[in-house]
């Protein structure tokens, strides 16, 4: 009899090749989206807590390799399969029809997703460090293979991805020699028993290479540069797939290195200053930083793809923040928070992709007014904006909120008020991207657009309901977080259906919620049922301050949306990171050219000579003086 | 608690917020007329305008999206107005907080912005910027005020922040032992009732008042009504937090109502900022002393 882990890692190994096969017809594609349906069920069986162990299992190097799921990665891979069947689903009608139709490959695309969430399952389940880095190279290299997919921008973005792809692929295998060399082993549980013995240089070695390493894939700062345009530019589903869950995976490799493996006392041993400030806090403000600079640099795009996709990277700061305040509050915002923005984050990918699709462009300044033909899209992304702003009744709300309180009562103030900086920022810039694809005034050459087929237009209202239902019951989700912190070692999160219950403050969101939708009535009965019958008008009736509107004229509001507070903030950052990277980039490129062009000296012997010359002369001043 | 009381309060707790609004309104209304030297509107001039705008004939609708913001804009608040404690009255308080509360006060804003959103006029998408941005300026030093009151009171449940501030008398009020947060707290009310100098998201001369360009008839109305719960809000949060709440009625209006009194009448004596100055000013002299705050409420 074949084991629940294998059956399922067999099944996505198997849907490879059947998606190449399938993936140019409608009906295959429809099977391939039933092959995620029967994996998350697998895996769904497997059940969160201790799964039983693969039995592919071999010894290497007097290390033995093998997978096993813990509640954790079981977590994790419950939202990257749940992100792929969506993501599978949404392309399976007429968005692949047309992809197809345009010249892009659906068996790349069908295949490369497959792989992917292969990938992260070997990632996910593995349970010692060659299985881990085994599982973080293949989910490196074949979050490449949809990057390519996207045409020449994004290749672009994907060969820059590579290079910082490589270099945290490096940090991660000198982590691991690191490791092997101070615990003798590269087992799990006896680094985790070797770690309490180990001098605090190893410890900070092991610590900042893995954590560097695995930042990457994050886009922690300073390494964020790269996320927004690989993940942006690749074809829908794919960035809809990218974009909710793959950075996560870094975050995944982070909680178990630095918090299963290491522990909070012994991260505790890493001080920078006295015992005011140790690593942990060093890291919360990397993660503050992270969740802020990005979403003011995502306020300032013109393409709704890359809008998300900064936000993508600032809302992975909220996660590792929540994480390393390492409280039971907390670290379950944090994890709670990477369920929570994947579905959000999809449902928002797959309305810019919808509206795309429809109209053909993301640019921000060429949209506007399309709530009136495609209102279903438009609701979608309205729920997908609240729950990614953070505001109730939707998910993004509570996992926020527990974040927010767990800094409150650990007395960091000034980290909470960064954390809500950032929040106050993302409601600008989601704003923008809502009354610039939606609001305003519709442009004459979209007079004719239709709302999505429904191929795509169900699995993003799905999502909805998911956001909606998950964010009035978190406990349904909480019950998984809880597990999951207890197998890194934490405290789980107590907590009830609606929330979190606790003496300094509690939040019940079915009770929020139940009062919000109850104004709503009020308001509805006070604004229908009083007073007179409102009359429809043309959006061109408008006050325009006496000049005669046509449609013909451009009458929106949508170039440097936030032209005051960008003009007060731009000084504030002159694209420093940017800079930083290319600096980089010109010093290794000096250095290289230097070294070929000594390689490639025509008469090397005048090098040799001025070299001589300068010796001696060095040599006899020193001798005379 | 028995579930017809707490339906009566969660009934009554809106309607009390409403008619206090209303006076509030009004009182600003006779503020500004005494400094401009005239004699002011009469007592039921607020109610009588929102009958007037409710009944007028023409009603403007430019789509469901138009008319739902101000469903949203009224009924956030609405329900807002449930997890405020009162005298005798706490609604579902204890069940959210002071920052579900500041995060549910947004979601009226949301409504408009939507609502604005769909009129297709610029005047009103400029105007929804700014005053989006005027958001971003005045909640960034109360989110300060808000965390050193949480951290003070150690505890984020307004309940318990009144109970242990009325337990101490006056010298366990939020002002008495954290002045500097409430002189910040000061500021960011300014900005947040959206009155001189912080309105210039309304600029009628500018942007023919910006968000309300297109709102007539009831949509107005329903904006006034909005109005209404807004100062309310604001000013029952600042006396929640700093006043030791209202030990009773008579003492808690009085409080709400003295609050009110400085913003307004500072509000006529300025002309308005321009947005970058407006978030210059708001993010170094509150943030200056809601930072200092922060350190005394630290140690």
């Amino acid at each position: 009899m074949i084991g629940a882990l294998d059956a399922l890692l067999l099944l996505a190994l198997l849907a490879v090749p059947l998606s190449g096969l399938l993936a140019t017809s409608r009906p295959g594609r429809w099977l391939l989206v039933a092959g995620y349906v029967a994996q998350f069920s697998l895996l769904a069986a497997l059940g969160s807590g201790t799964a039983p162990a693969s039995a592919l299992t071999f010894d290497l190097l007097g290390n033995t390799v093998g997978w096993r799921f813990d509640s954790l990665g079981w977590f994790f891979a419950m939202v990257t399969v749940g992100a792929a069947g969506f993501a599978a689903a949404y392309a399976s009608g007429e968005w692949g029809d047309a992809h197809h139709a345009n010249g892009g490959s659906l068996r790349w695309l069908y295949g490369g997703l497959q792989i992917n969430v292969l990938a992260m399952l070997l990632l996910l389940s593995s349970s010692d460090f060659i299985s881990l880095f085994i599982g973080w190279e293949l989910t490196s290299w074949s979050g490449l293979i949809l990057m390519l997919l996207g045409g020449s921008e994004a290749i672009r973005a994907a060969l820059r991805y590579i290079v910082y792809a490589i270099a945290g692929g490096m940090a991660v295998f000198a982590g691991m020699l690191v490791t092997h060399a101070a615990a003798g082993s590269l087992q799990f549980d006896v680094v985790q028993g070797a770690v309490a013995s180990m001098s605090s240089g190893q410890l900070w070695a092991i610590a900042l290479l893995f954590i560097a390493g695995f930042s990457v894939k994050m886009g922690t700062m300073p390494f964020h540069l790269w996320q927004a345009p690989a993940y942006a530019f690749s074809p829908g589903p794919a960035s809809a797939f990218l974009g909710s869950i793959s950075a996560r995976m870094g975050l995944f490799a982070i909680a178990l290195v630095a918090f299963k493996l290491i522990g909070v006392s012994q991260l505790d041993r890493l001080s920078i200053v006295t015992d005011r400030f140790d690593l942990r806090d060093l890291l919360a403000w990397v993660a503050v930083f992270t969740a802020i600079l990005p979403t003011f640099v995502a306020m300032r795009q013109n393409d709704a793809r890359l809008l998300l996709g900064w936000h993508g990277v600032g809302q992975g700061g909220y996660m590792l923040l929540g994480l390393v305040i390492a409280d039971e509050l907390g670290s379950a915002g944090g994890l709670l928070h990477v369920f929570n923005h994947a579905t959000y984050q999809a449902i928002l990918l797959m309305a810019v992709f919808a509206v795309i699709h429809r109209t053909g462009t993301a640019d921000l300044n060429r949209l506007g007014g399309l709530v009136a033909r495609m209102p279903l899209s438009f609701l979608a992304m309205l729920i997908g904006i609240i729950g990614l702003a953070g505001l109730p009744p939707m998910n993004g709300f509570v996992s926020k909120w527990m974040i927010y309180r767990a800094l409150i009562l650990d007395g960091q103030p000034l980290l909470f008020v960064a954390t809500v900086v950032s929040t106050l920022g993302t409601v600008l810039s989601v704003y923008k991207l809502l009354h610039n694809t939606f609001l305003g005034q519709l442009r004459l050459e979209h007079e004719s657009v239709r709302e999505a087929p429904w191929s795509m237009t169900v699995p993003m209202l799905l999502l909805c309901v998911v956001v909606f239902v998950t964010g009035v019951a978190p406990g349904l989700v909480l019950q998984y977080v809880a597990a999951a912190q207890q197998a890194i070692g934490l405290e789980p999160v107590a907590f009830i259906l609606g929330g979190i219950e606790a003496d300094s403050g509690s939040l019940d969101m079915l009770w929020i919620t139940a009062i919000l939708f109850a104004g709503f009535g009020i308001g509805a009965v006070l604004f229908y049922l009083m007073g007179g019958r409102s009359k429809r008008v043309h959006q061109l009736d408008n006050y325009a301050g006496g000049h005669f509107l046509t449609a013909d004229v451009q009458y929106q509001y949508s170039d440097n949306f936030y032209a005051g507070l960008m003009h007060r903030i731009k000084p504030w950052y002159r694209d420093t990171f940017a800079w930083a990277e290319s600096a980089l980039v010109s010093v290794l490129g000096v250095v290289s050219s230097a070294a070929r062009g000594f390689f490639d000296q025509a008469n090397p012997a005048s090098w040799a000579l001025i070299g001589t010359t300068v010796v001696m002369t060095w040599m006899m001043w020193h001798a005379l003086a | 608690m028995h579930w017809l009381e707490l339906l009566v309060e969660l009934t009554l707790m809106p309607l009390v917020a409403f008619a206090i609004g209303l006076l509030m309104v009004l009182m600003m209304r006779r503020i500004a007329a005494r400094l401009q030297r005239r004699i002011g509107p009469p007592f039921l001039q607020p109610l009588y305008d929102i009958v007037k705008l409710f009944s007028k004939r023409t009603q403007t609708s430019h789509g469901l999206l138009h008319e739902f913001g101000i469903v949203m804009a009224v009924g956030g608040y609405v329900a807002a107005e449930t997890l405020l404690p009162v005298p005798g009255m706490n609604g579902i308080a204890e069940k959210g907080g002071m920052i579900t509360l500041l995060y549910l006060t947004m979601i009226p804003s949301l409504g408009l912005a939507l609502g604005v959103g769909q009129c297709a006029n610029p005047n009103g998408s400029i105007g929804i910027s700014r005053a989006l941005t005027a958001m971003l300026a005045y909640d960034i030093p109360f989110v300060v005020v808000i965390a050193g009151v949480a951290m003070h009171f150690g505890t984020t449940n307004l309940v318990d922040v009144v109970a242990q501030q009325q337990a101490g008398g006056i010298e366990a009020w939020g002002v008495t032992q954290m002045p500097l947060l409430a002189l910040a707290g000061l500021f960011a009310l300014q900005g947040m009732l959206g009155k001189q100098p912080f309105e210039i998201y309304v600029a009628p001369a500018e942007i023919a008042t910006g968000p309300m360009v297109e709102m007539g008839g009831k949509f107005l109305g329903g904006l006034f009504v909005m109005q209404c719960f807004q100062l309310y809000t604001a000013s029952v949060l600042y006396v929640t937090l700093f006043l030791g709440g209202g030990e009773n009625w008579i003492t808690f209006l009085a409080k709400s109502f003295a609050v009110l009194l400085i913003p307004m009448s500072l509000a006529f004596l300025f002309p308005r900022y321009r947005t970058e100055d407006m978030l210059t000013m708001l993010w170094k002299w509150p943030m200056l002393l809601g930072l200092l705050g922060l350190v005394f409420v630290g140690s």
